[in-house]
């Protein structure tokens, strides 16, 4: 029997589950529990309400083709669904972090937004669990070992990498799923990077064109520049909605690039964001889908809404914040220890924190 | 419960949905490493300020407006934990007195330690005990939040200024005869200003058939049963009606009391020699003109008569309730505002009469929306002066401002029923045994028939009762035009 994914569209989302792998999942909340529950002999932690956003770009230099593709927008029905993911240190214990994750799928279907939001999860990582626990949602995720460097995993990047690796998660489900739409990234199309390997991001990338969808992916920041400017600094006479082709843009092995980048300004204004692209697409295709996007889904300052959303709705709050410790305290009977800030106690209100310096 | 913050003496206390508390509960904040604890009274109830609670709320409407429909898989379960953080609410107290062993003082002085500190409901009984609430002569008023019974003591009435106050029928005259009933029933002598004919029943149950108050229940109706003979008024009380209710000037004032102690010394003291008189005595036109215009006005009134028999003394009934308790009933109602006046000094006249000569030991006077017929000057002196006599008044009005402030700041007991304006809070809120945040806080928010008791009545803890309801004609409801129609 052939694994049949359907899009089904039901009045509450058009996800199915039951045909969904829901491997990572499962694994991220027994390592959940596992990792709590042998936090709690260590029974302190600190709290510390700092995010540590994804992003990671190459300064690079690149040709751009200073003639704008204008775009008109298309209004034939399309699904619009985007993906998002989001990591919080929410405090520390005496042996190791606690960490939260949390990702949300968006889409956008008869002019209604709906969502699926998985967690927040939330994992005690220490100094001697961090590979395992690494390790062990990799293997969840996927049958072949990812070439990554995890041994040298940084305390920092843990909460960055296990997002990415969830993130990834729901990359993959939804190009599985979605027929015929258009599934739009945050970030670039950089692959071969220790959490986003070649393989596992053109696995993705293929399940997509096999089932008609096209990923748009979208970087909110960018260190390429043109003649020393920012590429979303470029401005051109052209009235928006309009792209331009990055041409020369190259990446240093492993990295390599998946997409073709262009820098898309989709409303007026002084918002113009970086474009990735799939390369496997015809080129028709990928204005085409730009402007099937334009048509189907609100753009304010430029930004597709549907990811907008999906980034709010994974976005940790205050308020979460301190329920994820009153959990953690309620249920695993972790005791909250403010330690003091070493920067703000010698600096007074010259300390800005541990990470300024 | 968590102690938050300490100014002054309020207290904010953080409470979590799981606990149930209400403004106007009692709490107990018990620090055992200090053996002392506080008992606060919730004035306020408001959301905890949680961060982030703008963008939580923002964006689940991000779509112009409209929920936006998901699903939000929770392996974990922490949507309960957020919930919880979200619903938790910061409770805002009053101190009201320091526990320590088994003393009570009223000092807030001292800082109960946040981290230890334990804080809990304090049920309305246990609280009447620890504050000794009620006595040897209890009055039963109604029930609190939590069912029990609010039971104050006669005798804290006793000697004592109070006001009954709140917007239209949220139920004052009803509380004011359920006390004037229980204080007949200890044998006290209480006299009425019946404005609106509201009392005129108390000696019937509902059903219409007597019960144990109906002898105790003297009616007395101007021009009609109550008639006062010329020859029994004291110049005095006379005096006092032409001077402060008919205006009569300071001169012909003065050319009365000639007149009046002529007639007095031929004992010829009757409505008919009095005009007589005054038609024949010696004096300027003006000032007979003056007299005859306040004669006219005492005989139209028809409280005055030269006949003996249809009448019925004040002082009969005065002394009838002396003996075994009693209310005697003043029914102004159909009583024109001049005529309302009149009456209303010849009884207080009277009753500073016996009081003064100690034919009567005290009195306690129920007089409701007192404006419409007490002169300015007789707040003063039924507050201060008449207090001394031995008369003790219950004030009872839906517009607080129409009592002055100094009234106000002398008295004892407050029952304040439900008002929503701010005017009327404000004017309440200045009187000196209650706090402005309790009055304004707790007293927009009352239901009908509940009460907020301020004062001695209930030691300075201040507690919302349920009025209970009585078994007797009360009469005190708006007449209406559409009733039928129903």
């Amino acid at each position: 029997m052939i694994e049949q994914y359907t899009i089904t569209t039901t009045p509450k989302y058009n996800f199915p589950h039951p045909t969904t792998d829901a491997t990572l999942p499962q694994r991220l909340i027994e390592l959940s529990l596992h990792s709590l529950k042998t936090a709690v002999n260590n029974n302190h932690f600190q709290l510390n309400q700092q995010t540590i956003q994804q992003l990671f770009n190459n300064s690079q230099s690149l040709n751009i083709k200073l003639t704008p593709i204008p775009l008109n927008p298309r209004y034939d029905t399309t699904v619009v669904a985007a993906v998002d993911t989001s990591s919080m240190k929410i405090g520390e214990t005496a042996t190791g972090t606690l960490i939260a994750l949390r990702g949300a799928t968006v889409w956008k279907q008869k002019g209604n937004y709906r969502y699926i939001r998985f967690g927040p999860f939330i994992l005690h990582v220490t100094e001697e669990n961090k590979t395992e626990v690494y390790n062990a949602l990799q293997k969840a995720y996927s049958k072949t070992q990812l070439e990554s460097q995890h041994q040298s995993l940084q305390n920092f990047q843990i909460p960055t990498r296990l997002a990415n690796l969830l993130e990834r998660w729901l990359q993959t489900t939804l190009s599985k799923t979605l027929t015929g739409g258009i599934i739009l990234f945050d970030g670039s199309l950089t692959a071969g990077t220790p959490d986003t390997p070649t393989s596992l991001m053109k696995e993705i990338l293929n399940n997509a064109r096999m089932r008609g969808n096209i990923v748009l992916s979208f970087s909110k920041m960018t260190t390429l520049r043109v003649n020393g400017l920012l590429i979303t600094d470029l401005s051109l006479e052209q009235k928006p909605p309009y792209i331009l082709e990055a041409e020369g843009l190259k990446t240093k092995p492993p990295t390599v690039l998946l997409g073709e980048v262009y820098i898309a300004k989709l409303t007026s204004g002084n918002y113009a964001f970086r474009l990735d692209i799939d390369k496997e697409i015809p080129t028709e295709q990928r204005i085409e889908a730009v402007e099937r996007l334009l048509g189907n889904d609100i753009l304010t300052q430029g930004y597709p809404e549907t990811l907008r959303l999906a980034h709010i709705l994974c976005t940790f709050t205050a308020n979460e914040v301190i329920a994820m410790q009153h959990f953690a305290t309620h249920n695993y009977g972790l005791k909250i220890v403010n330690r003091p800030n070493m920067h703000k106690l010698l600096f007074g209100s010259f300390g800005k924190g541990e990470n300024t310096s | 419960m968590k102690l938050y913050k300490k100014e002054g003496n309020i207290l904010q206390i953080l409470s979590f949905p799981n606990e149930t508390v209400e403004k106007g509960d009692y709490l107990l904040i018990e620090d055992s490493d200090l053996g002392k604890a506080l008992i606060a009274q919730v004035i306020d109830v408001q959301f905890a300020s949680i961060p982030g609670i703008l963008e939580e709320l923002l964006r689940s409407l991000p779509d112009g407006g409209e929920l936006i429909q998901g699903e939000d898989i929770d392996p974990l379960e922490i949507a309960p934990h957020i919930t919880y953080i979200q619903d938790a609410s910061l409770l805002v107290c009053k101190i009201r007195a320091t526990v320590e062993g088994e003393s009570l003082s009223p000092s807030s002085s001292w800082l109960p330690s946040r981290s230890r500190s334990t804080i809990k409901k304090l049920p309305i009984p246990t609280l009447l005990k620890l504050v000794k609430v009620g006595g040897k002569l209890p009055i039963n008023i109604g029930g609190t939040k939590d069912s029990s019974l609010l039971t104050i003591d006669a005798s804290d009435l006793d000697g004592k200024l109070n006001i009954i106050t709140g917007k239209k029928e949220t139920g004052k005259s009803h509380l004011s005869k359920l006390l004037m009933l229980n204080l007949v029933g200890y044998k006290a002598t209480v006299v009425v200003f019946d404005l609106n004919g509201e009392y005129l029943s108390l000696g019937m149950t509902l059903d219409g058939k007597r019960n144990a108050y109906h002898d105790k229940i003297h009616v007395l109706t101007p021009a009609q049963n109550f008639r006062v003979p010329l020859k029994h008024v004291n110049l005095q009380v006379l005096l006092g009606i032409l001077i402060h209710a008919l205006h009569l000037p300071g001169t012909s004032a003065r050319e009365f009391r000639r007149i009046w102690q002529s007639l007095k010394d031929r004992d010829m003291l009757n409505l008919h020699e009095l005009g007589e008189a005054i038609r024949n005595w010696h004096c300027n036109q003006h000032v007979r003109d003056a007299l005859f215009s306040r004669y006219h006005a005492l005989v139209n009134s028809g409280f005055f008569t030269d006949e003996n028999a249809s009448t019925m003394l004040l002082e009969e009934c005065l002394f009838k309730a002396k003996e075994h308790g009693g209310a005697i009933i003043i029914n102004l109602r159909n009583t024109s505002s001049i005529d309302r006046q009149i009456v209303v000094e010849y009884v207080l006249g009277k009753l500073v009469e016996l009081l003064t000569s100690w034919k009567l030991k005290a009195v306690f006077l129920f007089a409701e929306e007192a404006h419409l017929y007490l002169r300015e000057t007789y707040w003063d002196d039924i507050v201060t002066r008449m207090r001394h006599f031995g008369i003790f008044a219950t004030f009872i009005t839906n517009q607080p401002d129409t009592i002055r402030e100094n009234i106000y700041r002398q008295a004892d007991n407050i029952f304040l029923f439900n008002f929503t304006n701010e005017h009327d809070l404000e004017a309440v809120s200045r009187a000196a045994r209650v706090d402005a945040e309790t009055v304004k806080s707790i007293a927009r928010e009352l239901p009908p028939h509940h009460c907020l008791v301020l004062g001695k009545v209930v030691k300075d803890f201040p507690m919302v009762v349920k009025v209970k309801a009585l078994d007797v004609k009360t009469m005190g409801e708006t007449r209406l035009f559409f009733k039928e129609v129903d």
